[in-house]
């Protein structure tokens, strides 16, 4: 996995130091995924808030995953802009007076590639050129990737890895013949528990009531599952649920609920939205 | 009468037990039981109706019992003999470490059977469980009492082997959602297939049915594990902790280059490691017996990876093909182990080759290349017998030797089902001498089932896709990454 072309401000200055495919290491791994990102809605959310933790998006749908990787680039180039126009006003201001300087001219990144299939309801890119407001990190330390995340995410990190995942509004499939198809089951959990480290967070919303009580189920939350008699450890060993008095602290739940698209467009709808968090466990003792 | 085609032996394993040792092999849609000192055929099951009365079974344990009640039995255990079976292959043969049970996969039906092997070689099937998906592979614990059965959507269930009385605790209610209304609700609506969705709940709904909901397997069963992939091999290891105390693990492969290693059961939900390194479709998993900490692995790459797996360290890439030959698609049909004399044997054949390589494994954990072996046709199966330091290879008769689809213009007589190669003692290196043991004359001379000669096109394809299937397991194109 090539990290180095995903976060450069990132990159470990030692070029000797490289991976197995020869590629520049980073002086950090990525720390937070979120899977099924779509346009990036809590990744731009949570990039100031968290600005020297690694964050990527996976993506399975090629045209919206080029349309993100194109907006973090915008919102890059927009912010290395503005940071060089606060230095300049300052500067200037220092310099009492002097002539006005030309906004020096950084190409935005076409964005012309993604537009011909970007669908329609994703937000229109950032001028680079518009002012702003700094955030902090600059965009620098979140990307996205494309991935078939059921199959492949256990490729992309090592044991323990990772500190958040975040399932946003996951697809709901409705149809029971195709609840094989959802993202959270007992056995991809399993999965999830092998890269989050003890500790670390494992983040769901969802607008369908169905489909929450589905992944308490999953999670084998207590009191959403009538424990069967004699079945023996489960995944519950690996998570517990966090409780609602953490939750309202916790700032990562407010981006979740307000900036992801699909959040917002929940909020238009005047729907309901479902939380739940789980803490990954330490791993049990051996049986 | 002109010779016929047997249909080749497509599993073939040695059965030690406390008193004498016997051949299990499956051809065809059968089981064949052959003594492994005299290559004497035992038993076939499902038994003939034409040649029930010369089966050997039949002929020594009728005289003394009742008649009427031994007949009755006969029919009830074995519907299937009355016409065909409702299966043309057995793919997976396995058994219990004390030689007494054999668990044998029957293909169409999706029925895990297990049989008690009887002391005369014939089989009695104690159980038919017919799994929801079809599997890809059956192994058993080490207590013998658990079947672990990976199928071709992934999951791993655990079966008792000896199927209890109690009333199986129906595991679908995790995966099935009770619904007392629809799930979705206009509010909920993400995209166009959302809606119809929810358009044919509120259809449902209103015309009060039910989603069919297809209920699962009705005996005990539990899933311990599952991929987002096709299932292609598994392994139940043991390794010490300490001098009384071994943790198990469950290794387990599947078509998307992973290979992941669980706890045991019943924390098979604990995932220690991954073993990633493949870049195809893996369909073979080797765990020496006698050397439980090393893993050889291979499948659509053109290499084996010899592993640390505990670690998920790769510790050797072995090729498998010759530089010239580079190109063309190479898929691993098994990976087999064995200690003859002193030497720790791996043995590897290609899907569809004739050629057995031979690899030692050494003590640092890297295999040495050997001497390959040349059979008279492709490599299907083959079963170590260690204390003749001697290995028999079944081989496919039919197809041309490098062949999966070119059959042979006629066939042979007798055809060649099994081959055996004995260990010349006293040198470094491995080499292999034939033997012409009267066991493999036996067992060649006495045959399977024919397959005509005469067999149409169609047939032949339908033949040749039950034994060479793992083609199908290379993605083309565009298919997925």
């Amino acid at each position: 996995m090539d990290w180095a072309s995903h976060f450069p401000a990132f990159v470990n200055p030692d070029a000797t130091q490289t991976n197995l495919i020869g590629t520049r290491k980073l002086l950090k791994d990525v720390e937070v995924v979120d899977i099924g990102c779509g346009f990036g809605g809590l990744l731009v959310g949570l990039a100031g808030l968290l600005p020297e933790t690694l964050m990527v998006g996976m993506e399975i749908r090629i045209a919206v995953l080029e349309y993100l990787n194109t907006r973090i680039q915008a919102l890059r180039v927009q912010q290395q802009h503005q940071q060089q126009k606060t230095q300049q006003q300052q500067q200037q201001q220092q310099q009492s007076q002097s002539q006005p300087t030309s906004s020096t001219s950084t190409p935005a990144p076409t964005a012309e590639a993604a537009d011909a299939d970007t669908p329609t309801d994703a937000p229109v890119h950032p001028d680079p050129n518009a002012s702003t407001a700094l955030v902090p990190g600059g965009y620098q330390n979140i990307s996205a990737i494309r991935s078939n995340t059921m199959k492949f995410f256990p490729n992309f990190f090592n044991k323990h890895q990772l500190s958040k995942i975040f399932i946003c509004f996951p697809d709901p499939h409705f149809k029971a013949r195709k609840h094989k198809a959802r993202i959270i089951s007992e056995t991809l959990n399993a999965e999830y528990a092998y890269a989050l480290r003890p500790g670390g967070l494992l983040y769901t919303i969802t607008d369908v009531e169905e489909y929450h009580h589905w992944i308490l189920r999953h999670f084998r939350d207590e009191s959403a599952v009538e424990e069967a008699e004699n079945e023996g450890p489960t995944v519950k060993e690996l998570f517990e649920r966090v409780s609602e008095e953490e939750l309202e602290k916790d700032e990562c739940v407010k981006v979740m609920k307000e900036a992801t698209e699909e959040g917002k467009k929940v909020t238009r709808n005047k729907g309901n939205k479902y939380v739940a968090v789980f803490r990954r466990k330490e791993d049990p003792e051996w049986a | 009468m002109s010779a016929q085609f047997q249909h080749p032996l497509q599993c073939l394993r040695l059965v030690q037990r406390s008193t004498t040792n016997i051949l299990i092999g499956s051809a065809g849609s059968k089981l064949y039981s052959y003594s492994a000192e005299t290559g004497q055929r035992l038993a076939v099951w499902p038994a003939d109706v034409a040649s029930s009365e010369t089966n050997p079974v039949d002929a020594e344990s009728t005289p003394e019992l009742g008649p009427p009640e031994k007949k009755r039995k006969v029919s009830s255990s074995e519907p299937q003999s009355i016409g065909k079976p409702a299966w043309s292959n057995i793919p997976i043969v396995t058994g219990t470490s004390n030689g007494e049970h054999i668990v044998a996969l029957t293909a169409e039906d999706k029925c895990v059977r297990v049989f008690q092997l009887q002391e005369d070689g014939s089989f009695v099937q104690l159980s038919e469980r017919a799994m929801p998906k079809r599997p890809s592979a059956i192994t058993l614990t080490d207590d013998d009492n658990t079947i672990l059965c990976g199928d071709k959507f992934g999951d791993v269930y655990s079966l008792p082997l000896i199927p209890g009385d109690k009333i199986p605790v129906v595991t679908k209610a995790l995966r099935s959602a009770k619904l007392s209304h629809p799930a979705a609700t206009n509010l909920t609506v993400h995209t166009k297939g959302n809606l119809r969705a929810l358009e044919q709940q509120l259809r449902l709904a209103s015309e009060g049915k039910r989603d069919e909901k297809s209920s699962g397997p009705t005996f005990e069963h539990k899933v311990l594990l599952g991929h987002v992939s096709l299932l292609t091999d598994m392994a139940y290891v043991s390794l010490p902790v300490d001098e009384n105390k071994k943790r198990s693990y469950i290794l387990t492969a599947d078509r998307d280059e992973h290979i992941r290693v669980s706890r045991g059961p019943p924390q098979a939900h604990v995932i220690e490691n991954y073993c990633l390194g493949h870049t195809s479709f893996i369909s073979k998993l080797c765990v020496p017996q006698w050397a439980p900490q090393y893993l050889i692995s291979g499948g659509g790459d053109n290499y084996l990876l010899v592993w640390n797996w505990a670690e998920g360290r790769i510790l050797q890439k072995v090729s498998l093909v010759d530089e010239a030959s580079e190109a063309t698609e190479v898929a691993v049909q098994g990976i087999w182990a064995t200690t003859l004399g002193d030497l720790r044997i791996i043995l590897v054949a290609l899907h569809g080759s004739s050629r057995l390589q031979c690899f030692t494994l050494e003590s640092d954990g890297t295999l040495k290349t050997q001497a390959s072996i040349q059979l008279s046709g492709n490599v299907l199966d083959l079963t170590p017998v260690e204390k003749d330091n001697t290995i028999l290879v079944s081989v496919d008769s039919i197809r041309q030797p490098d062949s999966t689809q070119e059959w042979r213009a006629s066939p042979a007589s007798p055809s060649t089902l099994v081959e055996a190669f004995h260990v010349k003692t006293g040198s470094d290196s491995l080499e292999w001498e034939p033997t012409a043991a009267s066991v493999t004359d036996k067992i060649n001379s006495t045959g399977t089932e024919e397959v005509p000669a005469t067999t149409e096109e169609k047939q032949r394809k339908e033949l040749n896709d039950s034994l060479y299937g793992l083609g199908h397991l290379r993605k083309r194109k565009g298919e997925d990454e």
